[in-house]
């Protein structure tokens, strides 16, 4: 979702100063090159399209794609409006990504604390996480049906190896030193948890979170094609079958869209939970 | 420079303008048949096209419905394909470099609306508040929506979803669904398990809503081979022959393609119409290079209708659905 993704890289930029805080953030040189990249796209796709190199069925116009978008703001596509579509999907994606961490948090915790925990659960965990998510799908849509159970499932399933493994890493690299200090200040486990394990293990498991939220993301088309009637997923591979392409592209633009700002929101979460981390 | 330029466009314009002087063979053909009871697979078990065409390499593809098969269309993933008129309307209407060829077969009760029989559904009208399916762009989706707005009743009134056959089956099987539109060898699953007809494709057809599915080839195909396009419907004709010639064997051959018991097989063979070619090129069907046939008529009024569900932009003239279809072919084949 963002190259930032890895804990390890450190933006070198002017709002580190006031992290923690919420300004608008002020053109940098980054941004304006970050601009210059969608502004080129923009333009080649329009040359490409007005002189005709390209088959329209394809690849259609910018202003097709925008208009597109303006009939599915306000007509809809097929019953339901673009936002419809976006909001059934968002709230398949943020359950689905609630549950991955409410279970993928505790779970890579006791891993990462417990060497027996781990070697019981790893085979399970690192047995299906390379599985293709479409595999899985058609043995989640045999056991729970064509409802919104398998849907979860699957999304559910995406996110939670991400969780669970940063987690385990996030646990087992906190510093020994804070452990072994604040146990010879009389902490208990319960203390050690909440005041040194997690501060600690935080920013490591909110940057695995970040990624699992990117993994559910990239499985939401999968996840819609089978009996959905709304989500943009779906929307994306009815279209396809019409050859609407238009539709197909601006319903891809929201979608990526719609996974920069949930990952931002994601960032600024992490900002004013964990101030001392640097995300 | 320049000059070598000009003398290799020159060549370039002579070469295409040539009309196929002497004709390349393919290395190899690529037929994306649909999963569905009829001739082709008469055609493909005896290995008819590769007795026409040897030394090429054959492939057959199965495509589960016409949405997939204008994806593969539309990727240039086979040279002959299948399609059903509705997928015909999109592709022809969205301009996709393909030409109706010959029928494939005409759709009588291989394809139904299956009810599940404890539901006492005995009408369209009893569907409210009930989950029903249909592949999305199939002619079964098609005469859905036409049924339903035929007798007035309103689709936001029940639940309908897109699921491919083969899900069908299994989601009828698990009881994820109260009704579902579509066709053998699938739908007799449904039927088996709890299910009964309400509605067939051959009933709407009878009302003025006639569904088949028809042969096409890709242009760039078709112009760079058009002797092999004819070998192609020259095998599929010999397919079709054999079919009404011989319908015990050709039940024997669909049950080992399908996997079913010979009983089924033999009534899924009678559900489905199939069309000798000599008799494909009348008014009826295809029509003539002279004067086009009734389908013609069949993919103005699916166009139509599929514009007013907002699945198409807009309506074709006549003479677009007119090019797409192209007897010549089978014109060749049949002596004409």
């Amino acid at each position: 979702m963002s190259v930032e993704a890895s804990p390890m890289a450190i933006p070198i930029s002017a709002d580190r100063t006031r992290r923690g805080s919420w300004h608008l953030p002020t053109v940098s040189r980054s941004m304006l090159l970050s601009t210059l990249t969608v502004a080129v796209l923009l333009a080649a796709w329009a040359v490409v399209t007005e002189m005709g190199w390209a088959n329209e069925l394809f690849l259609p116009k910018p202003q097709a794609v925008w208009a597109a978008f303006v009939k599915t703001m306000t007509k809809g596509y097929q019953g339901a409006t673009l936002l419809q579509h976006l909001g059934a999907s968002l709230s398949r994606i943020l359950v689905a990504f609630a549950l991955a961490c409410l279970v993928g948090i505790p779970l890579g915790v006791l891993m990462g604390v417990s060497k027996n925990a781990r070697a019981l659960l790893n085979p399970l965990i690192e047995f299906y996480r390379p599985l293709p998510p479409l595999g899985l799908y058609t043995l989640l849509v045999m056991w729970l049906g064509i409802g919104e159970s398998s849907k979860l499932s699957l999304l559910f399933l995406a996110g939670l190896p991400g969780i669970v493994i940063s987690t385990i890493q996030a646990v087992t690299s906190v510093d020994p030193v804070y452990v072994r200090a604040a146990q010879s200040l009389g902490a208990t486990r319960r203390h050690l948890l909440l005041h040194v394990y997690l501060p600690a293990a935080g920013p490591l498991i909110l940057a695995g979170m970040r990624i699992s939220l990117g993994f559910t993301y990239t499985v939401l088309v999968a996840a819609e094609i089978v009996a959905a009637s709304a989500g943009i997923g779906w929307m994306i591979w009815d279209a396809a079958k019409f050859l609407l392409s238009d539709v197909v592209i601006m319903g891809l633009i929201v979608l990526g869209l719609t996974g920069v700002v949930l990952d931002l929101i994601m960032r600024g979460i992490a900002r004013l939970l964990m101030p001392w981390a640097r995300t | 420079m320049m000059k070598r330029l000009v003398a290799t466009l020159a060549f370039a314009a002579l070469t295409l303008s040539a009309p196929a002087r002497a004709e390349d063979k393919p290395a190899k053909v690529t037929v994306g048949y649909l999963n569905l009871v009829n001739a082709q697979l008469v055609t493909k078990h005896l290995g008819l096209l590769a007795k026409e065409m040897p030394g090429v390499d054959i492939k057959y593809v199965k495509v589960g419905g016409g949405g997939d098969m204008l994806r593969a269309i539309a990727g240039n993933d086979v040279d002959f394909g299948g399609l059903g008129n509705p997928p015909t309307a999109i592709g022809a209407t969205r301009a996709l470099p393909i030409k109706g060829i010959l029928v494939i077969n005409l759709l009588d009760y291989v394809e139904a609306m299956v009810v599940r029989t404890d539901k006492n559904i005995n009408s369209l009208g009893d569907l409210k508040g009930k989950t029903v399916a249909a592949p999305f762009g199939s002619t079964t989706h098609y005469l859905l929506l036409q049924a339903l707005k035929d007798e007035g009743v309103d689709p936001a009134s029940m639940k309908i979803i897109d699921l491919a056959p083969s899900d069908i089956a299994a989601a009828w099987l698990r009881g994820d669904i109260d009704a579902a539109w579509f066709w053998e060898p699938n739908l007799d699953k449904a039927v088996k398990n709890g299910g009964k007809i309400l509605i067939t494709s051959g009933e709407m057809s009878k009302r003025g809503y006639p569904t088949w599915d028809i042969g096409v080839v890709m242009n760039a195909f078709a112009e760079k081979y058009p002797s092999y396009v004819e070998k192609f419907v020259k095998a599929e004709c010999e397919g079709i022959d054999f079919w009404l010639k011989n319908p015990e064997k050709t039940a024997e051959i669909i049950a080992e393609e399908l996997s079913l018991p010979l009983p089924d097989a033999t009534r899924m063979m009678k559900g489905t119409g199939m069309v000798p070619c000599e008799k494909q090129i009348g008014g009826e069907y295809l029509g003539t290079s002279a004067k086009k046939g009734k389908f013609v008529d069949t993919l103005v009024a699916t166009a139509d209708f599929l514009v007013k569900q907002e699945r198409l932009p807009k309506l074709l003239p006549r003479t677009d659905f007119e090019a797409f279809i192209q007897p010549s072919y089978l014109e060749k084949v049949v002596g004409r």
